[in-house]
């Protein structure tokens, strides 16, 4: 039996869902979203027990083909040199994400005018400023106010500690002249409305048990389910359903806790499902108008998936760096090399992050992201007590193009616990991407030197990490064509007028920073749209 | 004595073998692998694991004799001859020791669960941060704004 018809349905409680029905609660209207997995407790976070590192290789773990929660769906990742992590759940991916909190630039909407690739958004960084704004208000972000790589604004609360860590590196960065910035953070330096500070645990990616990172589980949810958004949890959508007759979406088909198929009828359809799970989505959502996939007139469902790509190099320093204590990804930022510089052999650029070393477990296995262990024998205890301790890193991050083969599509074989059809993902380096991570590796070696490292330790191959898929965009991208792109500059479907998409499958180009900043103040714009253009929404 | 699911021998076998993959810093008082008990975390993983087991069982018949003829040299032989097994036990090795606490210690890190009480880190004082920041604020804007004036 149908439930009652709402009118905003939300698919997805990540970061982009729980956005965009904050921005919606002031149009009164009835707002349901509907979650695959449940709401992290209390007594769930890791980090509470002696063990804590264990977590990260069981139900803890970033990558669904580890966790195999039956809220995860599986991903075929035989085709790809990473592979794509994420958290199901309420919260989404804020969950288990890091917190770096860098806004992509305003050369990042226009790649194609000012550097001939990629291509150019239909909106620009002036356009979404007031919502990173209202965003980082929501959120609570911590940084440094006029950092001179972005138009100016100031962060609500000061940077959390750098540490001896960034203070090396930084030091570093300034024999070299090159720019460094204390890093933007989803991460509260004080407390701050009802949530308590950051105790520097470094542990991010097991939750928070702290309440200081900035996952919607704490910043937007609590809000919206006093406001009366109704979250239906532990409900997967399989289909979005459509009218054959005026192609309007009319709701969708999901699997509730109970196991049973159940019709949810809507006015509005959204999707917040992330990079992967929106393609997979709409590829699964066929019908006689709509036999390649919902929305998918022109083909683009799916292509142009962007990540960044990551390597890192480290240098060994005289004192010890402390760099299991603090937020893990973020202490400082280089965006020295960020913008086009012809003479470096490709086009745009990428960011050397410090994050911060990782703890004992981790490192041994090879590193966050990495499953690679180190040495055994003599050469373990050697590395473990004179090398770990002291370590300082800098991970390059790189701007991803889009190419059209890189791309989400359903696995003839493998489902989910719900017999839904998986994604497949195929994805190989470009050779842009690659010419950067090198020139990166070899900066991130002179300033490890500048800063003081007596060695440097570096792979010595061009494998990228594996396990750092944490940022998927582009599979759905915006555009003003309808040839070329799947929804319009306000993150309306081209072919169905009442789907929204926002979450990072809209990405027309990837810049070279974490995109969850940008993630979110996209899909307060689209509300913002949403309700500036309610008279005439579906015209 | 520890239960684990392997026999006697295959546990001296076994704590032989884990001692040369994390070896002991013995001026430093860290124990090594064997010493750490890891075997009783292999054992609970191996229960829960049958291909694990599995692993382990080929390691301990591949190495069949005193625990004399456990030697580095017999571990890189069997580094190549059974890879996948030599690296599953490498890996749950290094998990079972760094979850015990104290071990952690040895190399730093704090021997508490980081939450509730994380560590104590104190900001950076604000002219501290002024001085280090002051030569890349010296150097002006470093970015591109193509809208800048669309927008005005
Ligand atoms: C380990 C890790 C570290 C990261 N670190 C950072 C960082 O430091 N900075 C940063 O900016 N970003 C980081 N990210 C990325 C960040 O988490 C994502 O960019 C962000 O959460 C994406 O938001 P989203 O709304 O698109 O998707 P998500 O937040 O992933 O939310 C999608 C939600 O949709 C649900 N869903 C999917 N399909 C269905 C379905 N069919 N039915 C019902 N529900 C469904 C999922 O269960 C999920 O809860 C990290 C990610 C990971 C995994
Ligand atoms: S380091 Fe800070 S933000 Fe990260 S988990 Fe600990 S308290 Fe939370």
């Amino acid at each position: 039996m149908p439930n009652e018809p709402v009118d905003v349905l939300i698919v997805g409680a990540g970061a982009s869902g729980a956005a965009i029905a904050w921005s919606l609660l002031d149009t009164r209207m009835r707002i349901l979203c509907l979650e695959q997995g449940g709401h992290l407790h209390d007594k769930d976070f890791p980090s509470r027990r002696e063990d804590y590192e264990l977590a990260r290789y069981g139900e803890f773990s970033c990558d669904p083909n580890v966790r195999g929660l039956p809220q995860d769906y599986p991903i075929n990742v035989d085709d790809s040199c990473i592979t794509p992590v994420n958290w199901n759940g309420v919260g989404g991916s804020t969950i288990n994400f890091l917190g770096h909190w860098p806004r992509m630039k305003p050369s990042d909407f226009r790649t194609k005018s000012l550097d001939g690739v990629g291509a150019d958004w239909p909106i620009s960084y002036h356009d979404l400023a007031p919502f990173y704004d209202m965003n980082d208000a929501n959120t609570g972000i911590s940084g440094l106010a006029h950092n001179p790589a972005y138009p100016d604004y100031t962060p609500p609360l000061p940077p959390i500690p750098m540490g001896i860590l960034g203070q090396t590196l930084a030091k570093g960065f300034n024999a070299k002249g090159w720019h460094w910035w204390p890093s933007d953070v989803a991460i509260l330096s004080r407390d701050h409305n009802g949530r308590q500070k950051c105790v520097n645990a470094g542990t991010c990616d097991l939750g928070c048990a702290a309440g200081a990172k900035g996952g919607t589980n704490f910043t937007y949810w609590p809000i919206l389910e006093n406001a009366g958004v109704e979250l239906r949890t532990n409900a997967r959508v399989r289909e979005i359903l459509v009218d054959p007759d005026s192609g309007f979406a009319t709701g969708v088909l999901y699997h509730g806790p109970d196991g049973q198929v159940h019709e949810q009828r809507a006015e509005l359809v959204i999707l917040a499902c992330n990079g992967v799970g929106t393609p997979r989505l709409l590829l699964n959502s066929t019908s006689a108008l709509f036999p390649d996939g919902l929305a998918n007139r022109s083909g683009q469902v799916g292509r142009n998936l962007m990540f960044h790509p990551l390597t890192g190099v480290a240098g060994v320093f005289d004192e010890p760096m402390r760099g299991h204590e603090g937020p893990m990804a973020c202490s400082i930022l280089s965006q020295e090399f960020y913008e086009s510089d012809p003479s470096r052999g490709f086009v745009r650029g990428y960011g050397l992050h410090s994050g911060r070393s990782t703890t004992p477990m981790t490192y041994a296995l090879g590193g966050y992201g990495i499953d690679n262990p180190i040495p055994w024998g003599a050469q373990h205890r050697d590395i473990m007590d004179n090398v770990y301790p002291y370590l300082a890193g800098l991970t390059v991050v790189s701007e991803d193009l889009p190419e059209e083969h890189n791309r989400v599509t359903l696995d003839p074989n493998l489902t989910d616990s719900d017999g839904i059809p998986a994604p497949k993902i195929s994805y190989r380096l470009g050779d842009n991407t690659r010419a950067m991570l090198k020139h990166g590796e070899e900066r991130a070696r002179e300033v490890l030197l500048a800063a003081g490292a007596k060695r440097i330790l570096q792979k010595g191959d061009d494998k990228v990490w594996w396990r750092a898929g944490w940022h998927q965009m582009g599979t759905c991208r915006m555009g003003d064509d309808p040839e070329t792109s799947v929804v319009n500059g306000w993150g309306r479907s081209h072919d169905v007028k009442n789907l929204f998409i926002v979450d990072g499958s809209i990405f027309a180009t990837s810049g070279a920073v974490n995109p969850t900043s940008t993630i979110q103040a996209l899909a307060l714009f689209i509300g913002d749209r949403i309700k500036t253009n309610i008279a005439n929404l579906f015209d | 004595m520890m239960e684990t699911i392997w026999t006697h021998e295959d546990n001296t076998q076994l704590e032989a073998i884990l001692d040369l993959l994390i070896p002991a810093n013995i001026e430093r008082g860290i124990p090594g692998a064997g010493e750490a008990r890891v075997a009783s975390y292999l054992s609970v993983v191996a229960s829960r694991n049958a291909k694990f087991a599995g692993q382990v069982r080929t390691l301990l018949a591949s190495v069949s004799g005193t625990i004399h003829d456990i030697t580095p040299e017999k571990m890189h032989q069997l580094e190549t001859t059974v890879p996948d097994a030599f690296r599953a036990l490498l890996t749950e090795t290094y998990k079972g020791y760094y979850s015990r606490p104290d071990m952690r210690a040895h190399v730093g890190v704090g021997i508490h669960p980081v939450h509730p009480n994380g560590y104590a880190v104190l900001p950076e004082d604000p002219a501290l941060l002024d001085e280090l920041t002051a030569p890349v604020r010296a150097r002006g804007t470093v970015f591109r704004d193509p809208t800048a004036k669309e927008t005005g």
